[in-house]
C-alpha cells in the first residue's frame, strides 16, 4: 500500500513480540501478529 | 450484509466513525489509568520490549511514559535529525513526540496529532511541565491531519494505522503533509496469517 500511495525506498525492521505476556497474546499468536518498524520516503 | 465505504467510495470493513469512538474510549482509559490491565503492555517495560534506546526514555518523567502503548520503535530504522520538523500521527500522551523533540532540538518543531481529548490534555500538560516550547499537540485524525501541505520533514507514528478503517486515506494524508524527500518512519503491527473477513468486521477485535 505504501508504494501504491507513492512512497519509495520502503524498509521493514525486525519483528517485535509486542503482545507476548499481555492479555492480547492469544489473538496475536493466532494470527502471528508482531510489531515492526517501517521506513519510507516521499520522492 | 451491508457494505461500508469511505468518502472516496473505497470498501472499509467497519464504520470509521464507530471505530474511532471505540478507540477513543480505549485510549481514554490508557490516559487516565495507565496501570490498569489491557490487552497490550504499556510504559517503560513496553519501551524496553520495543528496543528503544532507554537513555533518552529514562530522562522523561513518568507522565510522559506511563501511557505509552506503541507496538515497536519508529526511530529504529532512522534517527531524527537536529532542526527537523516532525508530525506524530496519533501522539497519545506524547511519548514519541517528546523523544522526537529531544532529537530535533530548539531549532526543530514537533506537532503531535491525536483524537482522544484525555490524551491531548495529558501530553499538553506534560509539555508545559517540561517547559518544551517546540512541541505542540493538536486535535485531529490520521485521515485529516491539521498540518499544511509539505510542512513535515518527517512523519512518525506508533500503532495507529492499524486502527484506521481506511488505511489508504491515512497514508495519502501522510504523503500530503511530507515535503518531497521527506521520510515516513512508523511502527505498526502486521499479521503473518490472514484474518478472516468475518473477524475483520468485528469492531471489538480491532481494539482488543
Amino acid at each position: 500500500m505504501l508504494e501504491e500511495v507513492g512512497f519509495v525506498d520502503v524498509r521493514i525492521g525486525d519483528p517485535v513480540d509486542t503482545f507476548g505476556g499481555a492479555g492480547g497474546e492469544a489473538n496475536a499468536r493466532a494470527f502471528d501478529v508482531h510489531g515492526y518498524a517501517f521506513r519510507a520516503r516521499r520522492p | 450484509m451491508s457494505t461500508i465505504t469511505d468518502q472516496d467510495g473505497r470498501f472499509t470493513p467497519v464504520d470509521p466513525e464507530a471505530l474511532r469512538a471505540e478507540v477513543r474510549a480505549k485510549y481514554r482509559d490508557v490516559a487516565e489509568s495507565p496501570n490498569a490491565s489491557f490487552h497490550f503492555h504499556t510504559g517503560r517495560d513496553l519501551a524496553r520490549r520495543c528496543r528503544y534506546d532507554m537513555g533518552p526514555v529514562d530522562q522523561l518523567p513518568e507522565c510522559a511514559v506511563e501511557s505509552f502503548a506503541g507496538v515497536a520503535n519508529p526511530f529504529e530504522l532512522r534517527d531524527i535529525g537536529s532542526g527537523e520538523r516532525v508530525v506524530d500521527v496519533g501522539s497519545g500522551a506524547g511519548f514519541d513526540s517528546f523523544l522526537a523533540a529531544g532529537a530535533v532540538g530548539a531549532s526543530g518543531f514537533v506537532v503531535g496529532v491525536d483524537m482522544t481529548p484525555e490524551m491531548l490534555a495529558k501530553s499538553t500538560a506534560t509539555a508545559a511541565t517540561l517547559g518544551i516550547a517546540h512541541v505542540e499537540f493538536r486535535d485531529g485524525i490520521a485521515e485529516s491531519l491539521p498540518v499544511p501541505d509539505g510542512w513535515a520533514d518527517v512523519v512518525i507514528s506508533n500503532g495507529v494505522f492499524n486502527l484506521c478503517a481506511d488505511k489508504r486515506l491515512a497514508f495519502d494524508e501522510v504523503f500530503r503533509v511530507l515535503r518531497p524527500g521527506g521520510t515516513l518512519q512508523f511502527a505498526d503491527i502486521a499479521n503473518g496469517r490472514p484474518v478472516p473477513e468475518e473477524a475483520m468486521r468485528e469492531i471489538d477485535l480491532w481494539t482488543g
